[in-house]
């Protein structure tokens, strides 16, 4: 379980990170108030994440002080692509947890993918990106 | 879906349904061992735990045919979902060993049909999937865990799918 939650530790950091990036690209309140919601529920994950690891008697890895983005980063449009990617990213971090874990583990995995693929599924419809949903959220 | 198109089967009574669920069927499980050239009756077969999960996908993707063919308008909106379930019930079929579906009577509406409106279709659809989302959970929670990640991502799925309907 422990090299699973540690990748799903990975993802949940880089997209914190990610949405600081992001943020600063959009501009209306709509866009902003989701970003800053989706953030919050990253760095939720996040503690979770680390108290578990703790609990398991796992060290974290620190996380890097910068990432390198898939793609630059310049304007509204590919600040909510790269809000999409992240989503999905994060959702396919969660989903070898599931069969690793049982009982309120996994509940807690299925509810952090579920999130990352409907937060997903926003960003897709504000970008009008069609379809904005995925068949199987979090399979690569 | 290969098959989802313009399927005909005038001078029987098998409903489009069924047979796109015999297809499938037979595409998962093969014609080794499924009995169908056996002369002994079938045992009488466990269902499987996900079977309801597999009624649950083939029913909601009818529900969005018959609400595309009454509300036209909408089917831009609501065939890619109609979709996400028929890749749904593909997969569980397959992991299952056998997809005849359970479904009722598949036909579209008649005409006559009152035609409802927009908006109550589609709370009437975001309705069904957040049910149907919560019995995915459920199911997740209680698989072994090679269908735990299966069942989770069509769990998720349906949560996105009452989020596209909101």
């Amino acid at each position: 379980m422990i090299p699973q939650l540690g990748a799903a530790l990975a993802a949940e950091e880089a997209a914190i990170y990610a949405y600081g990036v992001i943020g600063v690209h959009l501009n209306s309140r709509g866009d902003e108030t989701e970003a800053r919601t989706a953030e919050q529920a990253h760095r939720g994950r996040r503690d979770y994440l680390v108290a578990r690891l703790s609990q398991l008697k796992a060290s974290s890895a620190p996380s890097p002080a910068g990432y390198e983005l898939p793609f630059p980063v310049t304007d509204r449009a590919t600040a909510l692509k790269l809000a999409i990617r992240i989503e999905d990213g994060v959702a396919q971090s969660w989903r070898p947890v599931l069969t690793v874990t049982t009982g309120n583990d996994r509940g807690t995995a299925l509810a952090a993918m579920t999130g990352a693929a409907v937060r997903a599924t926003r960003w897709r419809r504000l970008a009008e990106v069609t379809p904005v949903t995925l068949a199987f959220p979090g399979r690569p | 879906m290969v098959l989802t198109g313009a399927v005909r089967m005038s001078g029987t009574r098998h409903s489009r349904r069924r047979v796109l669920g015999t297809v499938a069927g037979l595409g998962a499980a093969g014609l080794a061992g499924c009995g169908l050239f056996d002369d002994d009756p079938e045992p009488p077969r466990v269902p499987d735990p996900l079977q309801p999960l597999l009624d649950e996908a083939i029913a909601l993707a009818a529900s969005y045919d018959r609400a595309i063919v009454t509300q036209p308008g909408l089917a831009a909106r609501l065939a890619p979902l109609a979709d996400d379930h028929r890749a749904h019930a593909t997969e569980l079929a397959r992991l299952i060993g056998q997809a005849l579906p359970s479904t009722g009577p598949a036909s579209a509406p008649a005409a006559s049909a009152p035609a409802e409106a927009a908006a109550q279709t589609v709370a009437t659809l975001r309705a069904a999937e957040q049910a149907a989302q919560k019995s995915a959970v459920t199911a997740c929670k209680a698989a072994p865990p090679e269908r735990a990640a299966l069942v989770g991502s069509i769990a998720a799925c349906r949560a996105t799918h009452a989020e596209a309907l909101r």
